[in-house]
């Protein structure tokens, strides 16, 4: 398959949010492996060979509370099976779905916020933009994850808390412009934000289970309420 | 317990789920339209429940200072503004409001 330096630099461009949030939020994950007697080599080759945020937080949080390897394998299994879906629904907005290491870089890649912004770029995705978004996106979990293992806790204690907001601001914006597309796309995030919230903190249900049960609830709605053409249903 | 077991055993079981999919999917496109029309739709309805409720929980008691943060970066999306700058105003509007409220 070509590169297009074009679409390259493209991914990149729409990457670079991507980056900002994964830096900071990786900076956190460093620090934490740290605080759990990893060494530097351990702890990045976490961010290295996983690459997912709230998967790699629930493994050192069970580490650190003496879980055995097969319950930690099966909560972030579980915790991950979202996934499964967002994959799926990647898998077909591919421009070419042939080739093997393109697929095999796209699913190393699809994280949420890659998942999101390539989902919403409204044509079809070429192995060149995915390389671009997800090396960006990546570029900025190692290095986070590395400089805060080696940093500490550097950053003022005030933008280090507001910047937990840099991830939430992304998907937000998200939602913004797709409520200008079709205000219907309020509806659908609302219900699943709600029953999300519901099960977390009233029925104290895990957030893997929870992000599930919320995410494929309001998706079925929106098929229910989208026509086949506002879907993107050809 | 041995650490590179536990960060390769961990990396599997994040992996796999979503590698597997993107090699299945003439299983896929034989799926019944509904199911496919779903999939469109999974990213909106994954977006409600990415925001709520950990960008209010993650302040703790302080649910307002997320809820500004990402009101506004909802606001200035709906009005056409660009993705970075929804950012850098979430950024500006929390880091303000812990400083009006601080802990």
């Amino acid at each position: 398959m070509g590169i297009s330096f074009r679409e390259l630099r493209e991914g990149v461009h729409d990457g670079f949010p991507i980056f900002l949030g994964y830096f900071t939020t990786a900076l956190a994950f460093g620090l934490l492996t740290r605080t759990s007697g990893f060494t530097f080599v351990e702890g990045v080759l976490t961010s290295i060979v996983t690459f997912a945020g709230s998967g790699q937080f629930l493994m050192m949080n069970l580490y650190n509370a003496g879980s055995l390897l097969l319950s930690i394998a099966v909560s972030v299994f579980f915790i991950n099976s979202r996934y499964i879906f967002m994959a799926s629904s990647l898998s077909q907005r591919l421009a070419d779905p042939r080739s093997i290491p393109g697929r095999l870089m796209c699913g190393f890649g699809t994280v949420d916020e890659v998942f999101t912004v390539a989902s919403f770029k409204g044509r079809k995705l070429s192995y060149s933009y995915m390389a671009g978004l997800i090396g960006v996106s990546y570029l900025g979990w190692t290095s986070g994850t590395a400089v805060g293992y080696a940093a500490g806790t550097f950053l003022p204690d005030v933008v280090q808390k507001a910047a937990v907001i840099t991830v939430y601001a992304m998907f937000a914006s998200l939602l913004g412009s797709e409520a200008g597309r079709n205000a219907k796309a309020v509806l659908v995030a609302s219900l699943s934000a709600l029953l999300n919230s519901i099960l977390i903190l009233s029925a104290g249900l895990s957030t893997g289970l929870s992000f599930l049960i919320s995410m494929i609830a309001a998706t079925v709605f929106g098929a229910m309420i989208y026509t086949d053409r506002e879907a993107g249903l050809e | 317990m041995n650490k590179f077991l536990l960060i390769f055993t961990c990396s599997a079981v994040t992996l796999l789920p979503r590698i597997v999919p993107y090699f299945a999917s003439s299983a896929l496109s034989r799926l019944p339209r509904f199911i496919r029309k779903c999939m469109m739709l999974l990213p909106v309805a994954a977006l409600g429940a990415l925001i709520f409720p950990l960008a209010l929980t993650d302040f703790g008691a302080m649910w307002y200072v997320g809820l500004a943060g990402v009101g506004t970066a909802f606001l200035v999306a709906l009005f056409r503004g660009p993705m970075i700058l929804s950012i850098i105003i979430a950024l500006i509007s929390t880091t303000g409001m812990l400083m009006v409220f601080p802990a």
